[in-house]
C-alpha cells in the first residue's frame, strides 16, 4: 500500500520538473515583467497579486532567481530612465512638483513589487548577498533620478533658491520642501549629506558672511544682535520645518561661527553701542542677548568677561585715586557700593549669574580697593557714619541691608588689620560719647566680623562692650553705697576702659576744676575698695560734661561739652576774661588740643560761647576770650561737641600706619616660629610661601620684612642657617 | 462575521472557504497580498485563488490558522498532521510564508 503511494508520489513531482524547461522559465518571466509595466503605468488594478506571486515563487524554486533578478533591474532601470526624462523636462517651477510626484508613485510601485517578489527577497537574495528589492529600488532611482546629469544639479539649485527666498522672507511651499528632503534622507543619509546638506552649508555660510558684514557696517551693536539671534532662530525654526535635525547643531554652528564669531571683538569695541556702554547704561536686554549669542561661541564669553573686567578695574581704580573723592570717605564708600550693586544686578539678570563673571568681579574689586591705602580707614568711617546717624535716616532692617554690604567689601581689603585699628577708635568714640544709636546694630556687625575673621579679630571689640556694661553697674553700685558721702557734688559718670581693649592714647594732662576733682577722688576711692590691685588714670581727652549757663539776659541753656571745654568754661566763673596763654596754664591742657577746643568755643557760628578778639579763626598765644554774653540759641540744649571721628590727616595717618606695622612684626615671628618648629627645617622660599598664606586673612605681608624677621630671630637663637646650604634654616628647640 | 472582515480561498478544485482576514493573515504572503499598496484584483474582491493548492491541503491550512490564532492568545490545543498530506503541506506551507 504504501509502497504504491510512494510511487504516485513520484510520478507527480517528476511531472513537475519536466515541464520546467527553458521556456517556462522564459514565459513566466515574460509575465512578470507585463506586470511590472502595468504597476508603474498604475495600471495594476487588474492583476491578480496571487498568480504573480505563484510565478515568481516558481521561479525562484526552479533555480531560475538570478534570470529573475537581472530582468527586475533591467526593467526597473528602464522605467525609472522615462521617469527621469520626464523630471528633466518639467519646466521651471513643476520641476520640484513633478519629482515629489514620481517619487511617491515610484515608492508605492516598488512596495507592490516587493510584495510579489517577497519570496525571492526571502530565500533568493540572502544566499546570492545581493541587495534586497525595496533597497535595490531605492540605490536605482538615486543612481538614475537624482545624479542623472541634468537633474542633479537643478535639484541642488532649486532647493537652495527656495531657501534663499525664504531667507529673504517670502513664503515658499515648505510641504513640498519637506518631502523632497525627506526622499533624500529615504535615500541614505550619505545621500543627503553629499547631494544635499554639504551645499547648504556651504552657501548658508557665503549668505551669512555677506550679511553680517552688510549689518555690521550699518547697525549698531544692540541692533545687530536682535538680527542675529533673529537669524539663528530663523534657521532653527527651518531645520525643525523641513530638515532633518540632525543638521540643526551644524547649521546653527555655520551662523554662529558667520554671523557672531567672526565679528565678537568689533561687537565688543564698537563706539558708542558696544558692551563698555550697554554697562554703563544698565541695558539689560542687550547683554542678556549679547550673553546668551556669545555663549555659543568658544571664547566668547572669555571677551565679554575680559571687557568688563577691565571696565571695572579702569572704573575702580578712578574712583578710587580721584582725590575730589578722597575727602568724604561716606561718599567713597557709598560709590564703591553703588558700584558693586550695579555690577550685580547686571550679572544676575543679564548674564544669568554666570559663576565665572561673578570671580571676575571680584577679583577686579579686590584689585582696585587696595590700590588706595587708605581704603580701611574709609570704611570704617562709613559704617561709623551709618552707625551714628544712619538709623534716624533710614530703618533697622536697611542697616542690616549696608551692613552686610559692606562686609562684602571688608572681604576684600588685603590689609585687615588696618581696618581693625580704626575700627577700634571710632567705636571707642561712638562708645564714649553715647553716641552709637542702635546697641543691636553694633552687635550685628560685631557678630559678622567674627565670622569672617575668626574670635581675635573681635574678642578686644567685645571686651569694649562689656566695659561699657560693668562701668553702668559700678557707677549704681557707687551711688546706691552709703559710705560715700556726696552731698552737692556734680553727677559723675564713670565709664571704667580696660587698658588692653581699647585704643591706647596717651593720657594728657589737665586740671580739673575743684567741684570735679573731689566727686572724681571718692569715685576712685571706691572702685580701689572694690577691686584691689588695679590702677586707675582719668582719660581726659576722652570725656564729656553737661554744663549749666546762664547768659546776659537771663536766658540759662544746657551745654554739652568736652572735659577740657568744660575746664576752660569753668574758668570763666572767676574771671570775664582770659588770655590764651593764661587759659594754657591753668589748665595744663597740650597746646594743640586746646587751640582746637577753644576753636569749637569761639569760632564755630551758633555755638560761640566765648567770644574771641581777634575775631579770627585761628587761635595765636596772645589771643584773648571774653564770656560771651550775648550768646543766643533757638534751643535750650546746646551740643559743643569735637569729638567726632574723622578721617585723619597726614601726619596722624602716618602714625597710625606705623603702629599697624609696628604691631605686624610679632604676628610674623609668630608665624616663622610657629611654622618651622613643625616642619624643622625648610628653606627660605617656602618659608615666605608658608607666612604669606598663613597671615592673608588679616594682612599681606611684605617679603623684605620676612626676611628681617627671620634676621631678627637667627640673632635671637631660634632659628639658623644651614652651614652648608645658605638658604635653609633649622629650628632650634 | 461581516462581509469586511472575511477572505475567501479559493483551492485548485474551486472549493470555497471563508476565513476571518485575522486568521488569513497568519500567512504572509496573504498578509502582504491585501495590505499591498497597489489596487490588485485580490483586494478588490476579497478573495484569493490557488490554483496549485488542493482542496484538501487548503482546508488543513485553514484549521492550521485558526489552532495559531488560538495557540497565540494562550490556549494549548493539539494540531495533528496525517503522515501523507506532510509533503504537499509542506510546499504550500513555503508558498504562503506561513
Amino acid at each position: 500500500m504504501s509502497a504504491q503511494r510512494k510511487r504516485t508520489f513520484q510520478i507527480e513531482a517528476f511531472k513537475h520538473r519536466v515541464v520546467v524547461d527553458p521556456k517556462y522559465a522564459e514565459k513566466t518571466w515574460k509575465i512578470l515583467e507585463h506586470a511590472i509595466h502595468e504597476i508603474y503605468n498604475c495600471n495594476a488594478s487588474g492583476l491578480s497579486f496571487e498568480e504573480l506571486y505563484r510565478n515568481a515563487y516558481n521561479m525562484v524554486l526552479h533555480k531560475f532567481g538570478e534570470k529573475l533578478y537581472s530582468g527586475l533591474v533591467t526593467t526597473m532601470t528602464y522605467h525609472l530612465k522615462e521617469i527621469s526624462k520626464s523630471i528633466e523636462s518639467a519646466q521651471g517651477e513643476l520641476f520640484l512638483e513633478e519629482l515629489n510626484k514620481k517619487w511617491a508613485d515610484h515608492n508605492k510601485a516598488l512596495q507592490m513589487i516587493r510584495d510579489i517578489l517577497m519570496y525571492m527577497d526571502r530565500t533568493f537574495i540572502p544566499s546570492t548577498h545581493k541587495t534586497p528589492v525595496h533597497d535595490l529600488g531605492l540605490n536605482l532611482w538615486s543612481d538614475v533620478v537624482i545624479h542623472s546629469s541634468k537633474s542633479q544639479a537643478r535639484l541642488l539649485d532649486t532647493l537652495l533658491e527656495l531657501v534663499h527666498r525664504e531667507r529673504d522672507g517670502e513664503v515658499i511651499n515648505r510641504g513640498l520642501m519637506r518631502n523632497i528632503i525627506k526622499m533624500l534622507m529615504d535615500l541614505g543619509s550619505s545621500v543627503y549629506q553629499d547631494d544635499f546638506e554639504k551645499h547648504f552649508l556651504h552657501d548658508s555660510a557665503d549668505f551669512y558672511h555677506l550679511e553680517s558684514q552688510q549689518f555690521i557696517e550699518s547697525c549698531d551693536c544692540g541692533d545687530y544682535l536682535k538680527k542675529a539671534e533673529g537669524r539663528l532662530n530663523e534657521e532653527m525654526e527651518r531645520v525643525s520645518h523641513y530638515l532633518d535635525a540632525r543638521s540643526e547643531a551644524k547649521i546653527t554652528n555655520v551662523v554662529e561661527k558667520e554671523m557672531i564669531e567672526n565679528h565678537m571683538h568689533i561687537l565688543v569695541h564698537m563706539e558708542n553701542s558696544g558692551l563698555v556702554n550697554m554697562l554703563v547704561h544698565d541695558k539689560y536686554e542687550d547683554l542678556g542677548r549679547m550673553y546668551n549669542l556669545f555663549h555659543r561661541v568658544p571664547a566668547g564669553l572669555a571677551i565679554v568677561r575680559e571687557v568688563m573686567t577691565l571696565y571695572v578695574r579702569d572704573t575702580g581704580k578712578q574712583l578710587v585715586t580721584d582725590p575730589e573723592r578722597l575727602r568724604d570717605p561716606v561718599d567713597f564708600v557709598q560709590r564703591l557700593l553703588d558700584l558693586k550693586d550695579k555690577f550685580n544686578k547686571i550679572i544676575s539678570l543679564a548674564f544669568n549669574n554666570d559663576k565665572t563673571f561673578q570671580n571676575a568681579l571680584n577679583s577686579s574689586f579686590e584689585y582696585f580697593i587696595n590700590l588706595n591705602a587708605r581704603s580701611p580707614e574709609f570704611i570704617s568711617l562709613f559704617v561709623d557714619d551709618k552707625l551714628r546717624r544712619g538709623l534716624r535716616v533710614v530703618g533697622e532692617e536697611d542697616v542690616e541691608v549696608v551692613l552686610v554690604k559692606v562686609m562684602m567689601l571688608f572681604r576684600y581689603l588685603q590689609e585687615k588689620d588696618v581696618f581693625e585699628k580704626y575700627y577700634k577708635q571710632h567705636l571707642a568714640k561712638r562708645l564714649l560719647s553715647g553716641k552709637t544709636v542702635s546697641d543691636d546694630a553694633e552687635r550685628s556687625l560685631l557678630v559678622k566680623l567674627k565670622t569672617e575673621c575668626g574670635y581675635q579679630f573681635t574678642s578686644k571689640l567685645e571686651g569694649m562692650f562689656t566695659d561699657m556694661k560693668t562701668s553702668e553697674d559700678t557707677v549704681q553700685g557707687f551711688y546706691a553705697c552709703d559710705a560715700v558721702e556726696l552731698g552737692d557734688s556734680p553727677v559723675l559718670a564713670v565709664q571704667v576702659l580696660t587698658t588692653g581693649s581699647w585704643p591706647s592714647q596717651p593720657s594728657a594732662t589737665c586740671n580739673l576744676p575743684a567741684e570735679i576733682l573731689g566727686v572724681c577722688e571718692k569715685f576712685r576711692g571706691y572702685y580701689l575698695g572694690t577691686h584691689t590691685g588695679r590702677r586707675l588714670s582719668w582719660q581726659t581727652n576722652m570725656g564729656t560734661a553737661d554744663l549749666k549757663a546762664t547768659f546776659g539776659k537771663g536766658q540759662k541753656h544746657e551745654l554739652n561739652v568736652s572735659t577740657y571745654q568744660m575746664c576752660v568754661l569753668m574758668l570763666f566763673n572767676n574771671t570775664d576774661r582770659l588770655t590764651c596763654k593764661e587759659i594754657e596754664q591753668a589748665t595744663q591742657i597740650p597746646i594743640s588740643d586746646l587751640k582746637r577746643c577753644l576753636q569749637s568755643l569761639a569760632c564755630v557760628k551758633g555755638k560761640n560761647v566765648l567770644r574771641k578778639e581777634p575775631m579770627s579763626k585761628d587761635i595765636a598765644d596772645g589771643d584773648t576770650f571774653f564770656f560771651n554774653d550775648k550768646f543766643t540759641s533757638k534751643l535750650f540744649k546746646v551740643k559743643i561737641g569735637t569729638v567726632v571721628a574723622q578721617r585723619e590727616s597726614e601726619p596722624e595717618n602716618l602714625e597710625t600706619r606705623q603702629r599697624v606695622e609696628e604691631d605686624r612684626k610679632p604676628q610674623i615671628e609668630a608665624a616663622i616660629v610657629r611654622i618651622m618648629k613643625s616642619r624643622r627645617t625648610l628653606d627660605h622660599n617656602n618659608i615666605v610661601a608658608e607666612v604669606t598664606t598663613q597671615l592673608q586673612s588679616r594682612f599681606l605681608p611684605n617679603p623684605v620684612i620676612i626676611k628681617k624677621r627671620i634676621e631678627s630671630l637667627i640673632e635671637r637663637e631660634f632659628l639658623e642657617r644651614d652651614k652648608l646650604d645658605r638658604k635653609l634654616y633649622r629650628y632650634l628647640a | 462575521m461581516t462581509k469586511e472582515d472575511t477572505v475567501k480561498l479559493i483551492s485548485a478544485e474551486g472549493f470555497e472557504f471563508v476565513i476571518d482576514k485575522e486568521a488569513a493573515m497568519v500567512s504572509q504572503t496573504i498578509h502582504n497580498m491585501l495590505t499591498s499598496p497597489g489596487s490588485f484584483a485580490e483586494t478588490e474582491h476579497g478573495e484569493v485563488t490557488f490554483p496549485e493548492i488542493s482542496t484538501t491541503i487548503l482546508e488543513k491550512i485553514c484549521q492550521y490558522f485558526y489552532w495559531h490564532l488560538q495557540f497565540a492568545s494562550g490556549k494549548e490545543t493539539e494540531f495533528t498532521i496525517e503522515p501523507e498530506l506532510t509533503l504537499e503541506l509542506m510546499m504550500a506551507a513555503n508558498y504562503l510564508h506561513t
